[in-house]
């Protein structure tokens, strides 16, 4: 291990280059999935935290759009292990200087989900806000959402961006300004009671609905779908990006170094031994860069979170696995990077490596 | 020792060794000489293993060359490689140098070919820092490291006074006497005729 770090510190300007390549796709794939999973993380969390089942509008791609009429709720809780029902509308809406904002209408059996940081639960023509907005807003006692103007009963904290950058209301409210009933129905059910035949029953109360398990609904809703899908194809092209970066910078650091690798042949040291230093110098290269990489993501992350412009919206999640799956894709680019035009100079005459030929 | 039967090189489609034949025997020392490109330098490396010829036979105590699996390992068993321009590792220290071909010698053994080759305090400082003659001194210790059968030299006497020439030569003659087999390329005939064979290389031909 001490020739391949004498080696690297030989190389101080490359190696720097190689590191800062690295350091920055590394970052690239970091930011890209960890932003698009946040997103999907907090609003699959706000759904798992609110029941086993969910009821939409049939059809209809996005929740945005649903409709699902709350008088179904009475019946619903009639149904054999359901043990809480609530309706929930999602809506946004531009308030003061803030182009959007989350606004939740939600029954009141669910205000409870919201921890209260100061002040109450609203009453009707009130609205409980969200604490990365209301550090944003100008006025802290009245908020107008459409034409409406709604008294702040008090600010709530929630691990959740879209919550903690949104505003909670009374269901009702929420109708009249979206024109909705309610954009969908939470069902929780008791755990002794097969969820397949409540899904069943609650599907025969109404042709216009829709019933998923909160997993499966979270598993195929489309805009997760098309997120992931995007971060994988941008995460992929960066990790592409970075592969080429690397391979390329490593191809010219060890074009640059073949008369020293021609040296080590002539002299008798095997090409295993000479490739094993190059893998070790890219590890080492690889480790420093993964953990920069994760420093510098955490804290362009932690920023991200904490800008007011973005209310809270972008949240990065860093989650174990992404790590773990980053820190291999990135030790792979670093290893193949160099380990190609290595084996490219073993296969080539000690003599030829001296002279300075192209590999 | 080392046969060559028809050796030819063809390099950029100019023939560079034209049907080689010759034979080094054990404890020899010969002398490779001719002018600058007339091509002793391609017969050297092809004699030591460093390049491929394009046609031609070489043998080794016997045994093709082809045939051997690992060349690498073989190299570093059977051969001592010296080269005009040292080719010291710049970010390795001189006794550095010296193991990084024999990972297996012990610092006493180091010390002692430094102690042979008059250069015992060198062995902590950096190629930058010392001395043409001493580097050339220290790519002879990192060629005896392993203990070579046949040591190459290409030009080692071409960037050093006639002093410093001379006194490698002697290292030459004295681990000969020990039983080690010298090739030396050079176009100093006044230091070739040291040698106890002498092939005259002239446009590729012997």
């Amino acid at each position: 291990m001490v020739y391949p770090l004498k080696a690297l510190n030989a190389n101080r300007l490359k190696t720097a280059l190689i590191c800062f390549s690295l350091i920055f796709s590394i970052t690239s794939i970091f930011l890209i999935s960890a932003i698009s999973n946040g997103v999907i993380l907090m609003y699959s969390s706000i759904l798992k935290s609110d029941g086993d089942l969910i009821i939409t509008q049939a059809k209809i791609s996005d929740t945005f759009f649903s409709n699902v009429n709350t008088n179904l709720l009475p019946l619903i809780d009639e149904i054999q292990g359901v043990s809480k029902t609530s309706a929930v509308i999602v809506g946004a809406t531009p308030v003061e200087n803030l182009p959007i904002v989350a606004v939740y209408g939600v029954s009141s059996n669910r205000f409870a989900n919201y921890t209260l940081v100061e002040g109450a639960y609203p009453n009707p023509k009130e609205v409980l806000v969200g604490k990365s907005i209301y550090e944003l807003l100008q006025n802290k006692n009245e908020i107008q959402i459409a034409n409406q103007t709604f008294s702040v009963s008090g600010v709530f904290e929630s691990g959740i961006g879209f919550e903690n950058g949104g505003v909670v209301l009374n269901l009702e409210d929420a109708s009249l300004i979206f024109n909705k009933s309610a954009s969908m129905i939470m069902v929780n059910t008791k755990v002794d009671h097969n969820m397949e035949t409540i899904k069943t029953n609650i599907a025969k109360l109404s042709a216009d609905i829709e019933v998923k398990s909160t997993k499966s609904f979270v598993e195929n809703y489309n805009q997760f779908k098309i997120i992931k899908t995007s971060s994988n194809a941008v995460s992929f092209i960066a990790f592409c990006m970075g592969l080429l970066g690397i391979v390329s910078i490593m191809s010219i650091t060890i074009n640059q170094r073949k008369s020293e690798f021609g040296i080590k042949r002539a002299i008798g040291i095997p090409m295993r031994k000479i490739i094993f230093q190059i893998i070790n110098e890219s590890f080492i290269l690889g480790v420093f860069s993964f953990i920069s990489a994760l420093a510098l993501s955490c804290v362009i992350l932690y920023f991200i979170k904490n800008s007011s412009s973005l209310q809270g919206y972008v949240n990065g999640e860093i989650s174990v696995s992404l790590a773990f799956y980053i820190f291999l894709t990135s030790m792979t680019m670093a290893i193949l990077g160099s380990i190609i035009p290595a084996l490219n100079a073993s296969k080539t005459d000690p003599v030829i490596l001296i002279q300075g030929n192209k590999i | 020792m080392i046969r060559a039967n028809n050796i030819t090189h063809i390099y950029n489609q100019d023939k560079a060794l034209n049907n080689i034949n010759l034979e080094i025997r054990k404890g020899e020392f010969v002398a490779i000489t001719g002018e600058s490109g007339s091509g002793k330098s391609t017969l050297l490396s092809i004699l030591s293993t460093l390049l491929k010829p394009t046609s031609g036979e070489l043998l080794f105590e016997g045994q093709n060359y082809k045939e051997i699996q690992n060349i690498d390992m073989f190299r570093q068993h059977n051969i001592g490689f010296i080269f005009q321009f040292h080719y010291l590792i710049n970010y390795l220290n001189i006794k550095e140098n010296i193991k990084i071909a024999n990972e297996n010698a012990s610092d006493e053994e180091i010390d002692k070919l430094l102690s042979l080759l008059h250069i015992e305090k060198l062995g902590s400082r950096f190629s930058n820092e010392i001395s043409g003659g001493q580097r050339q001194r220290v790519a002879i210790a990192r060629a005896l490291v392993n203990n070579p059968k046949v040591i190459f030299a290409d030009e080692p006497t071409g960037n050093l006074d006639s002093n410093n020439s001379q006194n490698v030569f002697d290292i030459f003659k004295q681990l000969q006497k020990s039983g080690t087999t010298i090739v030396v390329a050079t176009h100093d005939k006044k230091l070739a005729h040291q040698a106890d064979t002498i092939y005259e290389v002239n446009d590729g031909q012997l």
